[in-house]
Formats: C-alpha cells, structure tokens, sequence
C-alpha cells in the first residue's frame, strides 16, 4: 500500500511536471486571428486584429490587457529572430537582421556622383595608383631624413642650395635665387588656378583664363593693389574717399613721375637749357607788350597821384583786375579797354615820330576849324 | 585681378572631418533627434520630453528653453536649429491654454520640413512613477503597433511612420540575442493612442526560443492627434527615393579545376601581324643564330678550348 502511495506520489509529481513543461511549451505559441506581420529589420510587429474595445476603454483592465498584447507581439518576434542566421563572437551570440521593409523617407537626399578632375581622369585612363609617400626622405646630401614637405623642408633645402651655379648662357647679373622664388611663386599660383578650376567645373561656374588668383595666395602687396584699385575707381579717384577705422592707404601706388636720367649723355638736358636760353636772350622787343606795361604804370601812377593814395600792388582788395579811371573812361565811350589801348600806342608812335614831344589833348597837327589858332 | 568666389574651407582635419559627416551620404547617419521645449511649458511637459528624450539618448540632443516657437504658423527657427544641430527630427513641447500638453513630433529632408504632427498628451507616467530597474540606454526597441486605424487611415498610417522613424534607433545589421530589452506599444483606437514602455524579460521555455514576459518600465501615456501637416506626395517621393546600391555582377571568365586552381579566360584583340616588333628581338638576330649553330656543333665536337671551358 505504501509503495502504491509513494508511487501515486510520484506518478502525480511526474504528471505536475509533464503539464508544467506543455504548458510552457505553448507559451512560446501565438495564436492569432489575423497573422501577425513583421519587420524584422526594424524590430517591428504589427497586429491588425480588431482589439478588445471594452478592455481597452476601461481604464482597470486597460494595463493588462495592453501588455498582453504586447507580450503576443513580442513573443512571436522572438521566434522569428531566433530562426535568424547567427554567429558567436565574444562568448555571445548575434543574429544578422534582414533588410527593413518599411519605407522611411531618408534624412537628405542620394548624393550625386563627383564628377572626376581632368588628372583623376587621366590617372585612371593611364592605369595609374596611388602610392603611398612617406613623410620623410633620406637626403644623401645632408645625409639625414628629411620631411617631404613643410617648414623643415624649406631650412634643408635651404642648407643644401646655399651655392647656384651660374650657367653660361644666363646674364651674369640676374639674381638666381630671386628668380627661382619667381618661378615657385608662379607654380603654387598656377596650381592653386587649377585647383579653383576643379571647383567651378564641379559647380558648373565660369572661368576667366587669365588673371584669376585665390583668396589666401595674395600677398599684403597684392591686397594693398587691389584695394587701390577698388579706391581709385571712385569719382574722386579715391582723393574723397573715406577709410575704414583701420585701413592703412598703401602709398607709392599710382602714376609715378619719371625722373630724367641723371648719367649718361647730356645732350638732351643741353638741348633743353640751350632753348630756355635762346628765350631769355631775344632781341626782339615786343612791342605792344611793352607799350602796355608802360601805359599800365603810367595810368597807375596818374591815378594815384590823383587820389593821393597808396600805391596798389598787383592784388586789388576788391579782385579782378585792376582798372585805372583811364580804362573806365575807355569803357564809358563803348570802345573798351583794348580800344583805348590802340589809341594809345599809336599816340605813343606818333610822339616817337614827332621826336618826343608831347603835343597834348589840344594839338592836333592836322586840325583844321574851331577856336585854334589860324593861320 | 579677378578674385574668385568664396570657396568655404576647412582650416583643420578636425573642422573638415565635421563637413564629411553632415555631407549627404549613400548610407546616412544614424537620425539625430532634437528635444525643444518653449518657455512657458510647466513642469508636465518637460517631465515628458526629458523621459523620451531618455529613450533616445544617444542620437538626440535636449535643448534649453527656446523663445516661443509655434512650428505650425512659422518653422524657420526650428529649421535652422535643426541645421545647426544637424537633426532631422525633433519633439517641440508646449503647453496652452487651448493646446494644453502639446506634443509636436516633426521630421525634415534636407533640412526641410517634411512631416508634422502634433500631439495632445494625457495619463502621463513618467519613468519615476514604475519603481523598477530600467534598461540600458541606447537599446534598440521592438514596436508592436495593434490596431486597425494604423492601416485604414491616413493620419494613423502617417503617425505610425513617424513613430518608427522616432524611436527606430541606429539602423542595426548584428544584434546581440541577449540584447533585446526594450519594447513599445502602440494601440490605436478612435480617438487616441497608447503608448506604453516595457522591459522585456526572455524566460526559459522548453524550446530553444525564450518565453518572454514583459515588465512596465517607461513612460506611458495617451496620444491624441491634434493637427497635422504632412508632406505632400512629390517631396515624400522624393524624400523615400533611394540610392542604386551597388551590385556586385557576376564574375565572368573564372572557374575552377578539378584541383581547385583558379582558371580564367582572356579574350585577345585581332593581332595585326605586319606590326609585329621584329626589330629588336635578339632572338631572331642572324648573328645569334649563327652562334647557336657554332655552340651546337662545338657541343658534339672537342676542337676548340674556349668552349669546353664554358661548359
């Protein structure tokens, strides 16, 4: 009886375990009206069975109900992510998920192709690699490793080209290393062109062929030029133009003046004084300028003695020229200054022919009627 | 002297290196999410954007308070601080007295908004309020959407996309199988949607396959659609259009033999005989010839010393 006992015992531990363990064999199941659809790419699972309206809307039931919901969801996505390929790394195991379904729009747009520079076009016509430099070289010369580029550089080519040979058919006085600086300055300007031409093509802008330079290759002087230009081109020809609080207005830019050379033959400066000379020394007497400075000063003179006054200079304090009575009175007979200027040159010829005396206002040689004298 | 247009250049690697990675790409970025909240939001709705913004952690950025922002009348300030912050999503909270406990979610392409939603946000528990331990920040969440309105309506179906877009995560290809702790639910009835967080707990089952249980962990509330603004069909063609991704062809011309060495076939161009380069071939020299046939005959014949000292 006792062993029956034990036996009916075990018999029901056993039949407690074997329904235990069916039972959670089914745990793993998910039955559903409607199949349950996935993307396992995105983790994502999405029920469209109609849901239990009262559960959800009762907000006592409402908890329970949802997370069984999501447990359903859940659970079924498990089976599927188990059943994925998997690999151990790490003492841990990782599934590759698949590609996602769902379409999400993307966060910018495809990127267009680059198109490839003239030298990425021919390095890969011709077949040509990469290779790989290394950052120093071995110079036999110094006998050192040298960068391949950068400040170092420059100091140990410096120390290697201390000394130019001058070639024979180069013009002894030129200097070498200027030159040389001329024609890097050149090769950087023209790579930097290339490089500014790469871009434009890449952005489909257009190019002048010539005189193009970059931002960050101008040197002050050229910045200084530039903005010279930019002034000058004013109106004003930037006399009127106002700076900016710092700026500094380069000088020495503009029309030079050329100066005549100092050495060499003298002929042209001999030229030059001998007509400055010939000028001075004329002979000739002008005539009606000199009649005019002296009728001038006669005038004045006349006027003053006159009005008792000073002497007036050459400025007049009321400006303009300065009109004797002599000119006015010309003026007021409406045959002008220069009018009474001819009548006085040929009174003045007249008395030189007459041999200098003066015959006055009254005496006329040839007069003839009036009061006079008769003879 | 032509100065050319302002090329923008990177003075460092470190500044370059940060152009590359807002480039437009083949294979983008991990979306990056961007948390506003104006001035006057009260302590509900920042509670609420500071939780999801804990889910998100890793790919979202939580700004300060910024001046009133109203994304429906005028998104150009959410535009730009999204274009500084290189994000294409972000979640404007706001409160109201006619939108109390607004929730926006908006999403843009090229910086450009594309999608707009906004929320209303009700039976708020935050991540406090469930006293249990939470889950690793960063972890890649399983969706479970119920309801039919995700698939009958269009409001749903766009929320729907905006959710999984949202909470989506980096885009994985491995996945740890222990690494699965996080999950979210959304049901959708009439009027609103549920939300809920849990913490997946994988049991032992009979079989390979866990038994999963789930724990209620984060936040949980109920949605309301509001007003919406979605893109209109051309910008989102635009937007979901993808790039040609590159495939690899067959390879032609290669087999393997019995033995497993590579074998492959050339195909030649025509030779044109007449240009053949017979000049400067030694081989073909007459004079070489003559010395092959002299070697030839010394081999047979010892006569000469010179060549039996060679041999």
């Amino acid at each position: 009886m006792a062993a029956t006992e034990d036996q009916l015992a075990r018999l029901s531990k056993v039949k407690d375990i074997i329904t235990k363990a069916s039972q959670e064999l089914k745990s793993i199941e998910v039955n559903r009206e409607i199949d349950l659809e996935f993307d396992v790419g995105n983790l994502l699972v999405t029920d469209k069975n109609t849901l239990d309206e009262e559960a959800v809307y009762d907000p006592d039931t409402r908890p329970a109900y949802l997370q069984s919901l999501a447990r359903d969801g859940i659970q079924a996505l498990m089976s599927k992510v188990w059943d994925l390929p998997s690999h151990t790394e790490d003492n841990a195991v990782f599934v590759t998920l698949p590609k996602t379904t769902t379409v999400l729009p993307r966060e910018k747009p495809v990127p267009k192709e680059k198109a490839l520079t003239k030298w990425e076009q021919f390095a890969r016509d011709k077949g040509l690699t990469k290779k790989k430099k290394d950052k120093k070289v071995w110079d036999h010369i110094l006998k050192r490793w040298v960068p391949r580029f950068g400040m170092k550089k420059v100091q140990a080519d410096k120390e290697k080209n201390w000394v130019k040979e001058v070639p024979g058919n180069v013009d002894p006085y030129e200097d070498m290393f200027a030159k040389e600086k001329e024609l890097k300055r050149e090769r950087v300007a023209k790579n930097e062109y290339q490089r500014l031409r790469n871009i434009a093509k890449s952005r489909k802008l257009k190019v002048p062929n010539v005189g193009v330079t970059g931002n960050d290759l101008a040197t002050s002087k050229d910045l200084g030029v530039a903005m010279h230009h930019s002034r000058f081109a004013t109106a004003s020809k930037g006399k009127f133009q106002p700076t900016l609080p710092n700026e500094q207005v380069p000088k020495g830019l503009g029309k030079k003046r050329k100066h005549e050379q100092i050495t060499g033959d003298g002929r042209a400066e001999k030229k030059r004084y001998m007509e400055v000379l010939k000028k001075v020394e004329k002979n000739e007497l002008n005539l009606s300028t000199a009649v005019h400075k002296q009728i001038r000063e006669e005038n004045i003179e006349a006027d003053l003695a006159k009005k008792g006054g000073k002497k007036q200079l050459r400025r007049s304090k009321a400006g303009g020229r300065h009109r004797t009575r002599s000119d006015h009175r010309a003026s007021k007979l409406g045959k002008g200054i220069h009018e009474s200027r001819k009548q006085k040159i040929s009174k003045i010829k007249a008395k030189q022919e007459t041999g200098g005396l003066g015959l006055g206002k009254g005496r006329r040689t040839e007069r003839t009627g009036g009061k006079g004298k008769k003879g | 002297m032509t100065v050319m247009q302002r090329v923008v250049k990177p003075k460092n690697p470190r500044a370059k290196r940060a152009l590359v990675k807002r480039e437009p790409k083949i294979i983008e970025n991990t979306k990056q999410c961007l948390f506003l909240h104006g001035k006057k939001t009260g302590e509900f709705m920042r509670k609420c954007i500071k939780d999801i913004y804990a889910l998100k952690r890793q790919d979202s950025k939580l700004l300060q308070s910024q001046d009133q922002l109203l994304p429906f009348e005028d998104i150009l300030p959410v535009e730009r601080l999204a274009h500084e912050h290189d994000a294409s999503l972000f979640a404007y909270a706001s409160h109201s007295k006619k939108r109390p406990n607004n929730l926006i979610l908006g999403r843009m392409f090229n910086h450009h908004i594309l999608d707009l939603i906004e929320l209303g946000v009700d039976n708020y528990l935050g991540l406090e309020d469930f006293k249990n331990k939470k889950i690793t920040v960063g972890n890649k969440p399983c969706m479970v959407f119920c309801g039919t309105q995700f698939e009958d309506l269009v409001d749903y179906k766009n929320l729907k996309n905006i959710l999984i877009d949202f909470f989506r995560g980096v885009e994985a290809t491995d996945v740890r199988l222990q690494g699965f702790e996080h999950a979210l639910l959304f049901t959708a009835t009439d009027d609103t949607i549920y939300m809920r967080s849990y913490k997946i707990l994988l049991k032992k089952s009979g079989t390979r396959i866990p038994r999963v249980e789930l724990e209620e962990i984060g936040p949980c509330m109920d949605l309301k659609i509001r007003r919406t603004k979605f893109a209109s069909d051309d910008l989102k063609k635009k937007a979901c259009r993808q790039p040609k991704h590159l495939k690899i062809g067959k390879k032609k011309n290669q087999s393997r033999d019995v033995f497993g060495t590579k074998l492959g076939r050339i195909h030649m161009t025509k030779q044109d005989l007449g240009q053949l380069q017979t000049r400067k071939m030694k081989a073909l020299k007459k004079s070489s010839a003559k010395a092959k046939a002299t070697n030839n005959e010394a081999s047979t014949s010892t006569a000469e010393p010179m060549e039996v000292s060679q041999e």
